[in-house]
Order: C-alpha cells, then sequence, then structure tokens
C-alpha cells in the first residue's frame, strides 16, 4: 500500500530481496531452523512425548538416560527426582519457554510500540511525558521488581507473563520511538498528509509497516530475555509453579543432584541455551538483513 | 553402574579442584582435633529461650546444662545440675541441686540461678520464643542453697521431661546483667563445651570446658574444638563434604545421602527421628478455602497421597507411615481406634465428586523444608484432580502465614522439641494455639485434660480420644516420621539418635 513498497516492475520486491539476503545469512539459517523445530517439538509435545509429564512413579526415579549402561529406552532421556519421564517434561517445559517468551513480547510489544509511535510521530510534549516514562521504567531493575511482585502476589505461569510483560517494554518504546521520528520526515508521510489521511491511518498503515522489521528485531532478542528471566524466576522458586514442567524450575530442582546425576541439570540447562541460541541467531540475522550498516 | 561410578568421580574430581580452588584449607579434622559442621538455618539468638530452630537445641545441650538429664540410650532421668527430686504435692517437684559446678565465667551454681532462670522465662513480658516449654511453670523458690521447689500452674506432669530438654539453666548473676542479648552475645552457661567465638549468621566456636564437673551424667567431652558454620545452601554443603571442608553433616535428603555413601571418605549414618511430617489444612471459620471445611474433601486428600511409596522410596530408611498426629514413642500417642487412609485415588476422586468438586478444585500449600517431599505430595494431588499452588517459604514466614490464618494446606513437620510427651506434640497444633488451624474445641478440651491429669491412664485415655477424633474427622493428614541422615567424616565415631541431637561430648577420632 505504501509507496515505499510500490518499487518499479523490473527489480524484485523487496520481501523477495530481503529472502534473498537472508538466505545468504548462514547463521540466520542455523537459528531459524533450531527455532522453528524447537517450536514445532512444542506444538506437537502431546503427539511426541512418550509419557504423561506430569505421571510421578516414585519406584523409577532418576533413571539415568538411554546411553548411560542404566538406561533404557522407555526413558530415553531417564526420569527425574519424582520418576517422571524427562522427555516428556522437556518437551512440554519449551512450550512453557515458548509461550512465555510470545506472550511476554505480545504485551511489552503492545505498549513499548504504542508508545515509540506515539511518542517518534507526534514529538514535543508528548514525546517529554512518554520519554519520561521509559526513563522511569529504566530506572527499575526488571529482576528486582519482577521478584517482590512475584513474592507478594505469588507466582503462577500467568503472573510470570504479565510480570515480565508490563515490564520489558523498554526497549520496544525507545527502538520504536527512534525509527518513528526517521520515518516521519520521509516523503511519503508528507504526501499521505496532503492527499488527506487521517493520523490514525498515518501511523498505522504508513509508519508502522516500515518499522516493522525493527520491531521484529527487538521482538527476537525480548522473547530471549524474557524466556531466561522466567527460568531465573522459576529457578528461584518465584517463578511457574510446581508441577508444570518449565525449564528453570527443572534446573532448580535437579540443582540437589548436581553431583551425581548431573544429566539432571544438563539436559533442561542445554535445551535453554540452545532456544535461546537460536533465537539469538535469527534475530542478529534479521538484523543484519535488515540494517546492515548496523552491525557491530 | 560403572557410568555411575564415573559420574560420581567427576563430580568429586570438579569439587575438589573447587575445593582446593577456594581459600579454605580442607584440613581432615582429625588433624587438629576440631569437628566441622555445617548446617543450613542460623539461629536468632544463641539463647536457648529464644530460638526455635534445631540447631539452636544442639547448641543449648552442648553450652548449657539442665537439671535432669535423660539418657538417650535408656530413656531414664539421671540427674544433672540436679541430684534427687521428689513431688510434694500435685504441682511442687523438690530438687537437690549438685554442689561445686561452676560456669564458664568461674559463676558458682546455686539455687539462686535456678530460681532467677525459671521465674524469668515463665514470666510472659520477658518474651521467651518457645512459650510452649515454659509456659507451665508458675514460679520457682528457693528453699536453701542447693535445693528449691519448682511450682507448675496446673498438675503437669510431663515437668521432669521438660526440665530434662529445652529449660536449661542460666548464671543468674551474669544473665541479670547482660540479659537474653549478652547471653546471644557472649554466652555463658555450664555446660561441656563453652562458646569461644560467635559471628552471628556466621559461624560458632565451641571449645572443651576443661572444668567440666566430673558426676556429670553426660560424659566427659573428648573432641577438642566443634566449629559450627550456617551455610544456607545445601549444595554447598555437600561439596564441603565431599572436599573434607566439614566433617559433619545432617538432614541430608535421601537421595544425596546415597550418593554419598560410594565416597570413601565419609560415612552416612541414619536413623528415625522424632519428627513428624503432616498437613494441616485449614477449617477455620474465615478459611481461604472453605471447599476444607467439608470432610469429604479432607478425606479425599489423604487418600490420595500415597505415604507407603514416599516413605520407602523418598522418605527413607527409619522412617514409617503415621496415622495420629503425634510421634509413636511420645506418651500418650497411639493409633488405636483411630481411621486409617489407605492411597485409593479412585475413592479420593469419588468423595471430591460427592462433595461437588468433579473438576477438582485449587488449593494453596505452603512448604518450608524437604521440598522434594512436597512435590510428590503436589503430584499425587494433582493426580486426583487438586490443583496446587506451591508458596515455598522460610519456617518463620510460613508461620506467619498459618498464624494470620491465610493458610490453605501447609506441609508442616514438628520435632517437639525432642520431648517424649505428646503434650509437646498435639496441643501445639489442635488446642487453640496460634499455629491451630482446626479448633475443635472437644479435641482441645481432651487434650488440656491429658496435659493436666495425675492419672497416667487418665491422660492416656484423654489423648487417645483426642488423637482419635482428629483422625476421624480428618483434620490433619498424618505422614510419617522423619529419619535424619548424617554425612560424617569417616575417621568419626558418631551415633545417631531420634532426637535429632549430634552429641559432640560422646565423639571421638577413630
Amino acid at each position: 500500500m505504501s509507496l515505499a513498497l510500490s518499487s518499479p516492475a523490473a527489480q524484485p520486491s523487496r520481501t523477495a530481496r530481503l529472502l534473498r539476503r537472508l538466505r545468504g545469512q548462514h547463521a540466520f539459517l542455523v537459528g531459524a531452523g533450531l527455532l522453528v523445530l524447537i517450536a514445532l517439538l512444542a506444538v506437537f509435545a502431546p503427539l511426541l512425548a512418550p509419557h504423561d509429564p506430569y505421571l510421578q512413579n516414585l519406584a523409577q526415579r532418576t533413571i539415568p538416560p538411554v546411553w548411560y549402561a542404566k538406561g533404557s529406552w522407555v526413558h530415553p532421556l531417564g526420569t527425574d527426582q519424582l520418576g517422571r519421564d524427562y522427555l516428556s517434561r522437556l518437551l512440554y517445559g519449551a512450550r512453557i519457554s515458548l509461550l512465555i517468551g510470545v506472550s511476554v513480547v505480545i504485551i511489552a510489544g503492545l505498549i513499548g510500540t504504542t508508545m515509540g509511535l506515539l511518542a517518534g510521530y507526534f514529538g514535543g510534549r508528548m514525546d517529554m511525558a512518554m520519554t519520561f516514562i521509559v526513563t522511569t521504567r529504566l530506572s527499575l531493575p526488571v529482576i528486582l521488581v519482577a521478584l517482590a511482585v512475584v513474592a507478594m502476589v505469588g507466582g503462577s505461569l500467568w503472573i510470570v507473563i504479565l510480570v515480565l510483560g508490563l515490564l520489558k517494554w523498554d526497549r520496544f518504546a525507545v527502538v520504536m520511538r527512534s525509527a518513528t521520528q526517521q520515518v516521519r520526515s520521509q516523503d511519503y508521510v508528507a504526501a499521505a498528509r496532503a492527499a488527506g489521511a487521517s493520523t490514525a491511518h498515518i501511523v498505522l498503515r504508513e509508519v508502522l509497516p516500515n518499522i516493522a522489521p525493527q520491531l521484529i528485531v527487538v521482538a527476537t532478542l525480548e522473547a530471549a530475555s524474557a524466556i531466561l528471566l522466567e527460568a531465573a524466576l522459576s529457578f528461584l522458586g518465584l517463578g511457574v509453579q510446581p508441577p508444570l514442567p518449565s525449564w528453570g524450575l527443572m534446573i532448580s530442582e535437579a540443582k540437589a543432584y548436581m553431583f551425581f546425576s548431573f544429566w539432571l541439570i544438563a539436559i533442561p540447562g542445554s535445551a535453554l541455551a540452545l532456544l535461546i541460541f537460536a533465537i539469538n541467531l535469527t534475530g542478529d540475522g534479521l538484523r543484519d538483513v535488515i540494517s546492515p550498516d548496523g552491525r557491530g | 553402574m560403572k557410568m555411575m561410578r564415573w559420574t560420581a568421580l567427576a563430580g568429586l574430581a570438579a569439587t575438589a579442584f573447587t575445593a582446593t580452588a577456594a581459600l579454605t584449607p580442607a584440613l581432615a579434622g582429625k588433624a587438629d582435633d576440631t569437628i566441622r559442621m555445617a548446617y543450613d538455618q542460623a539461629p536468632e539468638s544463641v539463647d536457648p529461650f529464644f530460638n526455635n530452630v534445631r540447631i539452636g537445641v544442639i547448641i543449648g545441650q552442648h553450652v548449657w546444662d539442665t537439671l535432669v538429664y535423660r539418657d538417650p540410650n535408656t530413656g531414664e532421668y539421671k540427674g544433672q545440675l540436679a541430684t534427687a527430686w521428689r513431688q510434694v504435692d500435685d504441682r511442687t517437684i523438690e530438687f537437690d541441686l549438685r554442689q561445686g559446678v561452676k560456669f564458664h565465667n568461674g559463676e558458682e551454681f546455686d539455687a539462686d540461678d535456678v530460681v532467677y532462670t525459671l521465674n524469668f522465662i515463665s514470666k510472659p513480658e520477658n518474651k521467651v520464643v518457645t512459650q510452649q516449654n515454659v509456659n507451665w511453670i508458675e514460679k520457682a523458690e528457693k528453699v536453701d542453697k542447693y535445693k528449691v521447689r519448682v511450682i507448675t500452674k496446673k498438675v503437669f506432669p510431663a515437668a521432669i521431661e521438660y526440665l530434662a530438654g529445652p529449660v536449661v539453666i542460666h548464671p543468674n548473676e551474669y544473665y541479670e546483667k547482660v540479659g537474653p542479648k549478652g547471653q546471644n552475645e557472649k554466652p555463658v552457661g555450664s555446660g561441656p563445651y563453652m562458646v569461644s567465638n560467635y559471628v552471628p549468621g556466621k559461624s560458632i566456636t565451641l571449645v572443651k570446658n576443661p572444668n567440666y564437673f566430673k558426676d556429670s551424667p553426660k560424659p566427659q567431652p573428648k573432641i577438642s574444638k566443634i566449629e559450627i558454620r550456617f551455610i544456607p545452601d545445601r549444595q554447598t554443603q555437600m561439596a564441603e563434604a565431599l572436599s573434607g571442608g566439614v566433617d559433619l553433616i545432617m538432614s541430608v535428603p535421601k537421595d544425596q545421602a546415597e550418593q554419598l555413601q560410594q565416597v570413601p571418605t565419609l560415612q552416612i549414618v541414619s536413623g528415625e527421628t522424632m519428627r513428624i511430617v503432616f498437613m494441616q489444612m485449614n477449617t477455620l471459620d474465615n478459611t481461604p478455602a472453605p471447599a476444607l471445611k467439608d470432610e469429604r474433601v479432607r478425606k479425599a486428600i489423604i487418600h490420595a497421597i500415597d505415604r507407603q511409596a514416599m516413605v520407602k522410596e523418598i522418605v527413607g530408611a527409619g522412617s514409617r507411615v503415621l496415622n495420629t498426629i503425634c510421634f509413636p514413642a511420645q506418651f500418650g500417642c497411639t493409633d488405636e481406634g483411630a481411621a486409617r487412609y489407605t492411597y485409593d485415588p479412585a475413592l479420593s476422586k469419588k468423595l471430591l465428586a460427592e462433595a461437588g468438586y468433579p473438576n477438582g478444585l485449587d488449593l494453596d500449600i505452603v512448604a518450608y523444608r524437604e521440598r522434594n517431599q512436597t512435590e510428590a505430595m503436589i503430584g499425587y494431588l494433582k493426580a486426583v484432580g487438586i490443583r496446587t499452588n506451591l508458596r515455598f517459604l522460610q519456617y518463620a514466614a510460613m508461620r506467619d502465614v498459618i498464624t494470620s490464618g491465610k493458610a490453605m494446606l501447609t506441609h508442616q513437620t514438628w520435632g517437639s522439641f525432642s520431648v517424649n510427651d505428646v503434650s509437646a506434640a498435639t496441643p501445639n497444633y489442635f488446642a487453640f494455639t496460634a499455629e491451630d488451624i482446626t479448633h475443635d474445641a472437644e479435641v482441645r478440651d481432651l487434650l488440656l485434660k491429658g496435659n493436666s491429669s495425675v492419672d497416667p491412664q487418665v491422660r492416656k485415655d484423654a489423648y487417645k480420644q483426642a488423637l482419635k477424633i482428629i483422625a476421624d474427622k480428618a483434620y490433619a493428614v498424618p505422614l510419617y516420621s522423619l529419619p535424619v541422615y548424617y554425612a560424617a567424616n569417616a575417621e568419626l565415631n558418631f551415633k545417631a539418635y531420634p532426637d535429632e541431637m549430634p552429641r559432640f561430648w560422646e565423639m571421638t577420632w577413630k
């Protein structure tokens, strides 16, 4: 719709160009591939998981994974300290991590983008007010506030999502604000204004689509950070509630078994590291393609 | 198996490396005749009347003495600071005191010390933390320099048991001068060990009392120094034990204890303790979980938990399933005639459906120790449709939640201060005390009758009826007694007792 997208017919479309550039990014391909794989595993967890992730069997505890002499294919990744199948919990845990990543990004993205757009587009008093709110928010350490809130109202999956979502919008706001300021002075915005388009139309249909690439980059980085924060909160016992199989919680519960059954802590730990790695690779790849000058 | 051993070795190597890298010299205790112990909670105060944690009891029994001593092997009462005692009337006991005993600061022990201490702790305005240990004392009177009379508020048959346990004797001149605060900063007692260095929240060092009176039923201490460090993190404690940085850790979970057993420098000693584990259910009028007021829901909760499997698999050797809220060896404790609830998830679901919760219900659970056991219970409850929200807190915070009536389910444990009498256990949770979230007047009256009757048979009958009502109406979930696993330096002669009291005075090196 916007003028920027109506390129001459001789050249390939912008999307096509982006995709071509992305194909050249090996890191991006690895990251995105992993991310898609983890997402598929999470989505199809009920079909893939060999057991009920909540089914505890105290007689079958801390069975080692299959590559140990005592392991068996009944529990490919062994069982945890309550005899629950570790592979099943890992798969369901991926759902929780991704759910948290996505939901936090949606909440934080909505808040941050709205504020960034308003501040960047209108400038002046609006900008000052928004900048003030962002500065105030930046002065609060996220993990500390999250800990305090969760300690007061009690932890649960939705509380963790809400708390993180309501805290992690600052980067969205800052990036969207400066991106909007750049786009605002473009000719097509002036043209739309001259053509008599309403402010809402300009902001939503002209500005927003043109800052979307930056939005996606911020979103990936924030998703990774939200997943890590959830794991940290759960590790401290203030996040997701047992028996939900959150990876952070699994690491926390396995801590006691660290010396003699280290796979219990190594498996969810590696899974978490892999997921964060995949998201960050994807985000970096996207950023390199969208603004090749912004590297380093 | 081979792989397991390899893992163990890798873990060992890693910890050995960290320990060498750290500054603490990993000296074996035998070389410098010091037992290094790690404990996870620090006492609020070292004064035994102003803390309610186990380590406080342990320090208390080493630094101070009591009038009477209960031999842990025979259960027999022996004179410690007292040499003889006799019941004068229903509420008065007369004690002959030992002569020639001196406190660590040189102060002589006599009737004034006993009278001062007992009168101090019995006054509510002095705010003794362990009220249930002292609130039975009316007053103490001096008869002559080595004779006192202790008068109880009501008839209190368990008095000797308390005087043989938590009620230690302070030096009156020193205590009068410095008070509980000074007694915490620079503790002075008459026990087999003296405090040589105390850094609150960090460590306390005890040294052998060379002048400990020879006639004490506690044997003369042999090992010269005990260093107790407060290390909250269990993994750090384990790493220290593996690397030889500490010689003794206690309350090691079963799984870890079994793994530590493979380590040649350590020995694992275990045994049943008097600590009982149970789950309280809030049935007060203002309960945040009205569903718990329904007897069927409470019974469903008991039927949902496989206590037998928990005991066998995760609680460990020496533990037994309980049917009533008291420790079986305590005077008056019985499960005769009390309702028993088998593990029956189907029945549990049926009861929940009958009570109007076919789709289950949501409940909060507060807990403060043995988190793996809490999680096993959460798993069992989930299996019958009860979704729980766990709040894992420090003991003091959990106690606040309970006493303010905001708890729903609690994963509670109680060690009765090692007092071998039901009066130290059940009434603490069912006689309208702060921690009572049941409030059944009939149960209270029976328990109080048991506490204050002279005739042992009357006491037994009263307690039995009270315990039966608690079980029949399913006011609480009796779970199991807790074993304790100690991981000790293999060179230490160490014996475990049911009262969770490591007795340093009788320990020696092999």
